[in-house]
């Protein structure tokens, strides 16, 4: 006896792919990860797949679980520092910024301007970085090798530039309570400006070679839709959001550091998902907003380069750090969305509660909702949009 | 658009953008590599590195202002003070711990713990990643000869100390007999 | 594999010039059977060992061409440019432990690489590397090989199902789904050059296209210009055939991990990797014999100039002009052969991978239909235009 079944379609506003059946099988658990290459890290999803479809998914998260929270609780507040760097790896400038903003505001320090500019062209750099990471592994996990070693050609250099100017290559430690811990060696702004010139070069070509390149339109166009109110709903910040056409970023609207300023100068946009290719909010939609913020980020970058000025790169702290008694919470923009640190504390050298809201883990949270009724192929592509860091999940 | 006109743009799309993609990798096929050979030719490091750690054992004070600032704890360090000179037992860093944060470095106030360039650290054991950062065990010749230095200027103050109370002793001893003499 | 052989070459008298050869050498005494039996083994360890020269070669060029493409060098330090990087990663192959995994149907885990191997290899056995050195000449060809080359199917298929693995078992669906709907139009655009030539001999087809330095291979337009879209879709379905990148489904490795050889180890692993690279070379050679002139170039045609010797005549057997023509002959369908390799790793290297559901549609909706045309158009051209080309009738 057959029977015709209909299986759920990926989300609202697909609807162009609907699978019918004539025979009822029996669906098959499969476990992707904590070991697949599509993963990005230790994650796991367990998926209930008919054939070739998802019917259901469900992320199990820990894998990479260490603690960090609990750590800050235990360490001195300077010291906490090398544990920001390590929660989301590809973005370790823009999390020593968020922790170091947020015991700043606690302390109510000043920052030197220069300070305030380097760290600015870290974080855009590192933002350039860890896009490059998202949108080359995009390309790995949807089967294009080559664009992802071409990206990571342009990381290498953004790596040995920070290495340049503090030392280490992923787990930067730079930007300290106060300031930087460095001034940046002589040259190395103008080594800055000439990755600038370069980027905006080999950007043209990540473009041509992978974003606009037919099969992968074809992949990701109308794959894994996201629509507006679903994006608010989950709470989804950075990319994800914007690829969903909610106009919504910390830079500008709710500005730290020099953002207000850059912003006023009108120097750089938000982009934002336009369906261009297929339904907005798509996977494709997701892929572009990152493409065009590297682009962004470098007008941001450029901006501080022109307006630099030399100065101190630290304000006066003292050796051992006492944070008067009080709370504060500090969201900035990371690559992925929000990295929001809450730090507590009693006046002592040690924090009462240092809480990380990380923007991975509730970008995670769609997952579910997104996977059933994609292909196994789909699948692959609606976790590479998300741009996770199990790092940072886990924490 | 039709189904017709959709057709052909796929197909004309397929066919235009691969043609993109493989001028784009056909061009870096005739480039030269940008890698290396690893071992035989190595990218510059930048003075800044944060590598395996090296210490001036001569200015340190041991004062542990480093072990205090490690996150980890994973400097642990002992010496025996011979008055102002140090006779050193050990002074560790953990590798298996160690984190490269530099954080050591900042707090020390004699400026002698550093970050070096060396960055391949490789093991059978792990015990081995305890590294010894000692360059010499116990005293130094410096502090040695400083010690004999001072060991000696200490006993000739005190020999010309003793001599001065002999004589004065002496001194006393010949008045006192002067005054017993008249005495008698 | 050596049923295949011996279904495909069982050698006639005279047909084979190993067996020309051995009979000219053999004393009276030995009976018939003797010399066939002998043919047979010498012919099997020709081909195994041409397959397994181009299956090194072509690792070694895989790994060299994608490095390259990605700004690095690639294997640079067993040998000049790591020329010996094969040789050294087959025995690092024989040495790894041959893993059976728990629950897996053993007698078929055991013989699908094998199946997979021999497959190609008995494809290979009818494939000339000169006008006179093959190991069986027969007049169906193309056909067997096609035939041939598409059982592989069923050793991946066996593959996948006996590693109790839902991935393996993923990707051998995908494979026998991709490989039944790219037999079709790999078969229809191949009808093309297949109606042009009249034949399905290889040797045959490739001394149709002899001529001026060239300049009758039958991708050229005013040959057949219905042979250019013909070939273009031929490439597309040899790409899927060979489960190369942008079909690569059945392996698929960052949604399937490594598909159906993800539980494979050792040498059974190296023999997939055999065939894959085999087929790659064994399909091009098929593309360079029926599009690009097969054993004929402005090399061959000098060769031929220069000693006076005629298309489709063997010459005497060793005379200079008939060493030198086997020698460019073979040259010429090598360098051919792994052109059309070299093609295929160059877009492997540039394209992201399509999902399944496309694969179906490029297969069904868009390459059977234009081949069809294709093969429409060139019957049409064949029978109404060839006639007033003064060079088609030659």
């Amino acid at each position: 006896m057959s029977q015709s079944t209909t299986l759920p379609t990926a989300a609202a506003g697909t609807g162009e792919r609907e699978f019918m059946l004539d025979v009822r099988t029996q669906d098959m658990e499969v476990n992707m990860g904590p070991q697949h290459p599509a993963t990005h890290g230790v994650m796991r999803i367990l998926i209930r797949a008919d054939g070739e479809i998802c019917t259901g998914a469900q992320p199990h998260l820990g894998y990479l679980h260490r603690c960090a929270e609990k750590i800050g609780e235990n360490v001195e507040w300077l010291q906490y520092l090398p544990y920001t760097d390590r929660y989301d790896y590809l973005a370790a400038m823009n999390n020593n910024l968020g922790y170091s903003m947020a015991v700043e505001k606690l302390m109510g320090i000043e920052i030197p301007r220069r300070a305030l500019m380097i760290r600015t062209i870290c974080a855009e750099l590192n933002r350039i970085g860890s896009h490059l990471v998202a949108f080359g592994t995009y390309g790995l996990d949807l089967g294009a090798i080559t664009p992802f070693l071409y990206m990571f050609r342009e990381r290498e250099w953004m790596m040995a530039l920070f290495e340049k100017i503090c030392g280490a290559r992923l787990t930067y430690s730079y930007i300290r309570i106060g300031g930087v811990f460095n001034d940046a060696p002589p040259g190395w702004l103008s080594e800055v400006e000439r990755f600038c010139d370069t980027f905006e070069e080999k950007w043209q070509e990540y473009v041509d070679l992978l974003m606009v390149n037919h099969i992968f339109v074809q992949r990701t166009a109308n794959i894994g839709v996201i629509p507006k109110a679903m994006a608010l709903d989950f709470g989804l910040t950075g990319p994800m959001l914007r690829g969903s056409g909610v106009d919504w970023d910390l830079r500008r609207d709710m500005p730290y550091e020099l953002y207000a300023e850059i912003w006023k100068s009108g120097c750089f946009q938000i982009p934002l998902g336009k369906g261009e290719r297929g339904t907005l909010g798509d996977c494709w939609d997701r892929a572009y907003v990152r493409v065009m913020e590297m682009i962004e980020s470098i007008k941001i970058v450029r901006w501080c380069l022109d307006s630099i000025a030399p100065g101190p790169v630290i304000a006066e702290i003292p050796k051992t750090l006492r944070v008067p008694a009080g709370e504060a919470y500090v969201g900035i923009e990371n690559p992925r969305g929000e990295l929001g640190h809450y730090v507590v504390s009693d006046g002592g050298k040690v924090a009462v509660r240092c809480r990380v809201r990380g923007p991975s883990f509730t970008n995670l949270a769609v997952l579910e909702e997104l996977l059933p009724g994609a292909l196994i192929a789909d699948s692959i592509a609606i976790i590479g949009s998300t741009d996770i860091v199990v790092g940072e999940t886990d924490r | 658009m039709t189904a017709t006109t959709k057709y052909f743009r796929n197909v004309y799309d397929t066919l235009k953008t691969t043609l993109v993609g493989m001028r784009i990798t056909g061009k870096y096929l005739l480039q030269k590599p940008i890698t290396v050979q690893y071992p035989d030719e190595r990218l510059p490091i930048p003075n800044r590195y944060r590598g395996i750690h090296y210490l001036e054992q001569e200015k340190c004070i041991e004062c542990l202002a480093c072990a205090r600032a490690c996150p980890i704890d994973c400097i642990e360090m002992d010496a025996v003070r011979h008055g102002k000179e140090l006779e050193w037992i050990t002074f560790t860093l953990d590798y298996q711990k160690c984190m490269f944060c530099e954080l050591c470095v900042y707090p020390c106030p004699k400026d002698c713990i550093h970050m070096g360039t060396e960055f391949a650290f490789v093991s059978y054991d792990r015990s081995e990643f305890v590294h010894d950062l000692l360059s010499y065990r116990g005293m130094s010749r410096d502090a040695k000869t400083r010690m004999l230095e001072a060991e000696q200027k200490k006993k000739a103050k005190e020999e010309a100390k003793k001599a001065k109370e002999a004589a004065k002793a002496a001194l006393k001893a010949e008045a006192e007999g002067k005054e017993a003499a008249g005495q008698n | 594999m050596l049923a295949a052989v011996l279904f495909a070459g069982a050698p006639q008298s005279g047909t084979n010039p190993i067996q020309g050869l051995l009979e000219q050498v053999a004393p009276a005494a030995v009976p018939a059977w003797a010399v066939v039996a002998a043919t047979i083994g010498i012919g099997v360890g020709i081909t195994v060992a041409i397959v397994s020269v181009i299956a090194m070669f072509g690792t070694w060029m895989e790994r060299k061409v994608s490095g390259h493409i990605q700004c690095r060098y690639g294997p640079m330090r067993a040998g000049w440019h790591g020329w010996l990087q094969p040789l050294a990663d087959g025995v690092k192959l024989l040495l790894k432990e041959d893993l059976v995994p728990k629950g897996a149907d053993r007698v078929l885990y055991v013989i699908a690489p094998a199946i997979v191997l021999a497959s190609v290899l008995a494809a290979m056995a009818v494939f000339p590397l000169a006008p006179n050195f093959y190991f069986a000449d027969i007049d169906l060809g193309i056909f067997f090989i096609l035939a041939m080359t598409s059982t592989t199917t069923i050793g991946v298929v066996m593959a996948g199902w006996s590693s109790n693995s839902k991935w393996s078992l993923y990707g051998s669906m995908r494979e026998a789904a991709q490989v039944i709907a790219y037999e079709i139009p790999l078969g229809i655009s191949l009808l093309v050059p297949i109606m042009v030539a009249g034949s399905f001999n290889l040797i045959e087809v490739s001394n149709d296209q002899a001529g001026w330095m060239g300049m009758n291979w039958y991708i050229w337009p005013w040959v057949n210009p219905f042979m250019l879209p013909a070939f273009v879709l031929f490439f597309i379905a040899i790409l899927a055939e060979t489960k190369r990148a942008p079909f690569d489904l059945p392996e698929a490795e960052s949604e399937l991990v490594a598909g159906f050889m993800t539980e494979y180890s050792g040498i059974r692993w190296s023999f997939f990797f055999m065939e894959e690279y085999a087929a790659m070379f064994l399909y091009s050679a098929v593309g360079a014999f029926f599009f690009f002139g097969g054993f004929e170039s402005p090399l061959t045609w000098l060769v031929r100039h220069q000693f006076g010797l005629t298309v489709g005549v063997q010459a005497e057997a060793w005379s200079l002009g008939a060493i030198l023509l086997t020698l460019t002959s073979a040259l010429t369908i090598v360098v051919k052969g792994f052109a059309g390799v070299f093609l295929m790793m160059w877009l492997r290297w540039t394209l992201p991978r399509v999902r399944i559901d496309q694969v179906m549609t490029l297969g069904y909706k868009y390459l059977t239909p234009l081949a069809l045309v294709c093969v429409l158009g060139a019957g049409l051209w064949e029978v109404f235009v060839k006639g007033f080309l003064p060079w088609r009738n030659g």
